[in-house]
Parts: structure tokens; sequence; C-alpha cells
């Protein structure tokens, strides 16, 4: 008896001693991460000042970066990239850490709470950004930008800008995606019906898909194709700025673009979304057989495109929409970088970031089909080109490439990804037809605004 | 505790049983250490954590009893995912149970081709999850799936949209969920009907007892434990599952089939709250206590059949 009154003391003291092990270290982390160098920021997270990289000359000693990636293993662009950074640095060894891109934004915040060492991190897009800011797992780099003489914010269309959260810049654009209706030559003149243009409304964007639709069962051609995700809806009305993603009173104006989209799928012009979301069907792979004339996604394509479509031509124009806009504006999302809260050499990693968003890298990713967030006259020369290497590509793409004025999908907002975790739900309700059209978009709006209280 | 006396000339009695206690603990030390490490730390952990807020990266804040307030008073994903759970949990529980028996009882007899039959049932209890999910949803495709060609082909000209319906896409689900489980249990239930003395049944169809009559007064008194086992491992299994969602639905359409595991996934992982999580997490462990602790209550009436 006594012997067991013993073993369970023992086990108690165990677990206790188990619990302060585990507990008090992940406060003790939490605690030095966000306060270090803002001595007198109380914890009040938002509104304290950010931690900035350290302004530091780069040793020129040998150093090994950890960059946190998505993709790496299979893209040729990234690797071209790091191997002419290692040309010109050739004291910096760059290690890739490449994590799945499904999961890549949720591993990142796991990865980085328990403070690992990433020198650089690419994150998909500004609510994975926002979040992380918030969290503290992210340098400011208003220091480094004010800092470095061959810096030059101009030279990227007003993305720095729109990269900052509370007045502190965190990240330079890698990327910029903007998003535009693909369609397939070929078919149209099949068909002989006109190309799509610039400033189509939806109605006749509507009355163009129906027109190219035909055939039946496994030989059915759909007229476009609406791809799964909140923004191959909202991105209308966004280009148009008559919706912003985190302001819910903007959200009434979704509505007659989710009638016309579902008015679409009814008669059947569009794959259905329930069929789309059920056999998980990918809109590269309807767009490549032909199965659809039209598609409306974002410039990566193009690379896509280049490397996977040899027996048709295809080309591009502006998204439609109601409020009588042709090029003027584009709408898309930032691939930003920044430099990891844990890094051990931000001075080195920020000639990393400079590089890989700079002149040179552009070229590099503009020569295969990708659109840097770094513009110049030497990229849309590059794009314009495109033609030359890749015959079924159009002519003059670099039109719809530099807007007069890019207009981000997602502003950085602290909220940005709770707000399109609600999007998706509503989203799938809607476009399945669970709830009418109103009702869901109230729904949202209701939704968002209880998280944004 | 000190070291076992081993000059055997002195060992007391109660050395020696001091010495197989010891033995006897270190025995299960490895497996206790384990855990320890990897489950009761985290558990204590995530108590503590459900009375804080933390976004991975700021501090800890202790904010008290904030977490539940919000979780019963505003937040409506949480009730949505609740009567989701239950839904998910009363209808997969009895059907995959009863299933399981009718197959079992049927593999048990001396069936022409019954180790091929088996080997089929079992087989979707081994395939890997992703596989089958993308196989049942190929199947039950709204547009394109041949269910719903079966079911247009003999006159049903509008056949359920299933996931892609709010009412539709939980049952599709628990389809899945039923029959990559069934298999699993048809065996346990199996071993079960195997340990039931074939003299039983003799003696009852000599009273004149026909096959129900035997059924009910034999086989299923005889399988009772195996059933409260099964029904134990079920209902905990059910609770906590949310990869099947995850790999179909994703939750949707809307919030049709968010569970309360997945409302867990989504706050600490995708919106990074993790505080709020662990409160989340702490009412599903109390929930699986309570269904657990009751069903543990009436297991000596439940299983008394001799």
């Amino acid at each position: 008896m006594k012997k067991r009154r013993l073993a369970a003391g023992f086990m108690a003291a165990a677990m206790v001693i188990g619990t302060l092990a585990g507990c008090g270290g992940g406060s003790s982390s939490g605690g030095s991460s966000s306060g270090d160098s803002t001595t007198a920021a109380p914890a009040e997270t938002t509104t304290a000042a950010p931690v900035q990289a350290e302004v530091k000359e780069a040793t020129g000693e040998d150093v090994t970066l950890k960059v946190a990636l998505w993709d790496y293993s299979n893209t040729e662009y990234y690797k071209t990239m790091i191997n002419a950074f290692q040309e010109k640095y050739p004291n910096i060894t760059v290690e890739v850490v490449e994590f799945t891109a499904d999961e890549y934004d949720n591993v990142v915040v796991t990865q980085l709470s328990g403070k690992q060492d990433f020198d650089v991190v690419f994150t998909k897009g500004t609510p994975a950004l926002s979040a992380l800011i918030k969290q503290g797992h992210i340098y400011a780099l208003d220091d480094l930008l004010a800092a470095d003489p061959d810096f030059d914010p101009e030279k990227y269309s007003g993305l720095v800008d729109q990269l900052s959260l509370d007045g502190h810049t965190y990240a330079l654009p890698f990327r910029y995606d903007n998003n535009l209706i693909f369609y397939n030559k070929d078919l149209f003149d099949a068909a002989g019906v006109p190309y799509p243009e610039d400033g189509m409304t939806m109605a006749e964007y509507h009355e163009l898909a129906s027109k190219m639709t035909s055939g039946e069962g496994n030989d059915k051609v759909y007229g476009t194709h609406v791809h799964t995700w909140p923004s191959n809806v909202y991105q209308y009305p966004n280009r148009t700025e008559k919706f912003v993603f985190c302001d819910p009173t903007t959200y009434e104006s979704l509505i007659p673009y989710y009638n016309e989209i579902i008015a679409m799928q009814d008669e059947g012009v569009v794959q259905d979304y329930g069929a789309l979301k059920s056999s998980n069907i990918h809109y590269s792979g309807v767009f490549y057989n032909q199965q659809v004339a039209m598609l409306q996604i974002g410039t990566w394509y193009i690379n896509m495109l280049c490397e996977n479509v040899k027996d048709f031509n295809w080309g591009v124009c502006a998204m439609p929409n109601d409020d009588g806009m042709a090029n003027e504006n584009s709408i898309g999302g930032v691939t930003p970088v920044s430099i990891g809260a844990y890094a051990k050499h931000p001075a080195e990693a920020w000639q990393f970031i400079s590089y890989v968003c700079g002149e040179e890298s552009a070229k590099v990713l503009a020569s295969c089909g990708i659109v840097p967030g770094y513009s110049s006259e030497a990229v849309g020369e590059i794009f314009d080109g495109l033609h030359d290497t890749y015959p079924n590509a159009p002519e003059g793409l670099s039109k719809y490439l530099s807007c007069e004025k890019n207009v981000m999908e997602q502003p950085m907002h602290a909220q940005n990804k709770e707000i399109d975790t609600i999007m998706q739900e509503q989203h799938s309700a809607i476009m399945t037809k669970s709830v009418s059209v109103e009702e869901g978009v109230q729904q949202l709006i209701d939704r968002v605004n209880e998280i944004l209280e | 505790m000190g070291k076992a006396n081993n000059t055997e000339k002195t060992v007391s009695k109660n050395a020696l049983k001091r010495r197989k206690t010891l033995v006897a603990y270190s025995f299960i030390l490895p497996n206790l250490i384990g855990f320890f490490v990897f489950t009761f730390v985290p558990i204590v952990c995530s108590l503590l954590l459900s009375f804080c807020e933390w976004d991975s990266g700021n501090p800890i804040k202790f904010v008290g009893l904030e977490n539940f307030i919000y979780m019963f008073s505003r937040d409506g994903s949480f009730w949505i995912s609740l009567k989701n759970t239950l839904y998910y949990t009363i209808v997969t529980v009895p059907v995959t149970m009863a299933l399981s028996l009718f197959l079992a009882i049927l593999m048990n007899k001396p069936l022409k081709g019954r180790v091929f039959f088996r080997s089929v049932l079992f087989f979707p209890y081994v395939a890997s999850l992703v596989a089958i999910a993308v196989v049942w949803m190929a199947l039950f495709n709204p547009d394109r799936g041949p269910i719903n060609g079966l079911l247009m082909a003999i006159g049903i000209s509008n056949p359920p949209r299933w996931a892609a319906s709010t009412t539709w896409a939980m049952p599709t689900i628990i389809g899945l969920t039923v029959w990559k489980g069934m298999g699993y249990y048809m065996i346990v239930y199996l071993a079960a009907l195997q340990g039931v003395s074939r003299d039983l049944y003799e003696a009852a169809s000599l009273d004149g007892a026909n096959k129900w009559q035997q059924f009910m007064n034999i086989t299923w008194p005889c399988v009772t434990p195996t059933t409260f086992y099964i029904l134990v491992l079920l209902m905990v299994s059910t609770f906590k599952s949310y990869d099947t969602m995850y790999i179909t639905t994703q939750g949707g359409p809307g919030e049709a089939t968010k569970v309360l595991a997945y409302h867990i996934y989504n706050s600490a992982f995708v919106s990074s709250k993790f505080g709020y999580a662990s409160a989340l997490a702490m009412i599903l462990l109390l929930i699986i206590v309570a269904v657990t602790l009751v069903q543990f209550k009436f297991e000596k009436r439940f299983t008394s059949y001799l």
C-alpha cells in the first residue's frame, strides 16, 4: 500500500516536471521572440513596434543561408536563380528547405513557432504573410530598405507599399500574378466566333461562353471554366475596386457576379462546381485538353502553357466586368519574400532577397514566362518576345502585365487568413446552391463582421 | 527506490515483492515514457493553453474563461461543428456495427469462396484513406459518377448531388467511413463468433428455435463483450476523426461536414489561434471522456450474458 502511494507520488512529480518543462519552454520562447529589441513596447502585439532586421555589412565570410520554399524540386527557375546568386556571391551557400505546396503556409507557421532559423522565408501570399507578421515571426525591413542605396522601390510599381502593414515593410515582391481570361484561339477560329476582348460586360462574356459551348458527354467543350476558388468570382468586382477583401461593406458587389456565374453553371456553359470539387479537377488539364474555350486564371499559367501546350494557339484578354473597365487595372497577388525573425545571417539574407527580387533575377523569371514583382522595360520585352521561343503564345503580352494600377486581391490585414477560411466556406455553399446568393453573401458579411469586431 | 538486495539468504518477502514490482514497472516503462512525453504532457499543456491566448509567436496571455465564453456565446461554427460531430457519430457507429456483425455472420458460414470475400471486405480498411476517398468521390460524382448514372438509369431523374449538396454531403462521408471501417470490425466480430460454442445452436434447434431466435438468444448475448469493445473504439474514433472530411470536402459545402476536430485544426493551424483551439479540444476531450465513462458504467449490465 505504502509503496503504491510512493509510486503514485513519483508519477505525480514526474507529471508536474514534465508539464513545467513542456509548457515553460513554450512560454519563454514566446516571450523572447517579440520583445528583444523593443524594450518599452507592451505585449499588446499589434501596436508594438516591429523588430527590425539589423543593418549590418555582409562580412563576406562563408555562410549558409536557409531558405524556406515550396515547389523547389519541380520548378526550374528557382534553381537557375539560386545558381546565378551563388555565382555572384561565392561565399554564400543556399540551403533550400522545401515543404509541400498545399500545406506550406501552415507548416511554416509551425516551424517558425519552433524558432526555426530560416534566413529567408517565401510566403504564398498576403494572408500568410500578415499572419506571420502578427505573430512576430518576420523581421521588418524598413531600416534595410533605407540603408541600401541600390534599392529602388519605384521599380515595383507600388507593390512594396502594398506589402506593408501598419506603416512597416516586411517583404519584397518576388512575383506578381494578375488574373486574365485565357482563350483557345483554335477553338474560336473553328467556331467562327470572334476572340474575347478587353472590357466585356459579364452578360457579353456569358453570351460568348454560350456560343462556344458544344458537344455532349465526353466530347463536350465548355464555353469557359470557373475554377473552385472564391477568388475566381470575387476578382471580377475586385479588379474594379467595388469589392475589397477585408471590408464586408463591399461584399454586396459580389451578388450580380455570383448570379451570372451560377446561371452559366445551370445552363451547362461551365462545369459544375460540385463536380469539379468531387473529382478534384484542376483548371490546367481541361484547358490543355481543349475541353474549355476560355479560362479565368492567374498569369502563372503563362509559364505552364509555354511548357505544356504545343498543339493549339492561345491568347489572353482582360477580365470582364460591369463597370466599363478595359485594361486599366489588374487584379492579382504577390509572392512575398521576407527575413525570418530567427535568422542567423540577416545581412546575407537581404543580399539574397534583393537579388531574387531584383533586375537580374527578374529577367530569368520572365524568360520562363513568370511575371516578376520587379518591372522594367527589359522584362516587358522578354514577355513580348515569348512568342518567338514559344510559337503558341500570343504577341504583345506585356500590355497585360504592366497596367496603370495593380490592385492587391488580398490587402495586408491581420485577419486575412480567417477571412479567407470563411470566404471559402461561404463560396462552396453558394456555388453548390445550398443557400441562395443573397443569403450566402449576407452570411459572409455577418461572419466576417463577427471576426473583425 | 533502493536496489534490491541480492544476497539470497537475506531476501525477505518484502524485498522480493519490491523486486517483482520493479521488474513489472520496467516492462511498462518504455511505453509509459512515450505516453508521458507525447501524450500526457501535450494534453496538460493544451489544458493550460485553453485558458490563454497564443498565436505561436507572441507571448502567451492568460485570458481566463474568455475562450470558452466566446465558444459558447459567439462562435456559430462551434455549434454547427458540434451538431455535425454528433450527427456523424450517431449514424456512423450503429450502422458500422450492424453491417460488420451482419457480414461476420455471413462470413462465418461455410460459404464458397469466403476467404476471397473476407479479403475483399477487409481491403478498404488496409488501403490508404486518400486512395479510398478519391475512389469514393469519383463513384459519387454528382454529374459523371456511376452511382448517379445508375440512379438515372432506373428512372430517378433528380438523384442526390452527394458531396456537392449540404443535405447529402454528410451521408456521403458517413458511407465512406462505414465502408472503410466495416471490414476491420467484421474480423473482430468473426473472432467472437468463432468462440461461440456450436453446442448452443444445436441445443436451440432441437428445442425448435428459428434463426432469428437463435440470433437474439445465443449469438447476440455471446458477442456483447465484443460489441462493447467495438462501441467504445468506434465512438472515440468517430468523435476525433476529421481526416476524411479534410481529404474529401474540406468541411463543405458551406459548413455541412465541418466536425469539431476539423474546427480545431482550422483554428490552430489555419487561423493560428492555438489557445482557442485548445479550448475546443478540451470540450471534445470532455465529451469523449463523458461518453466513455457512461459506456463503462453500463458495461457490467450490458455484457452479463451468462
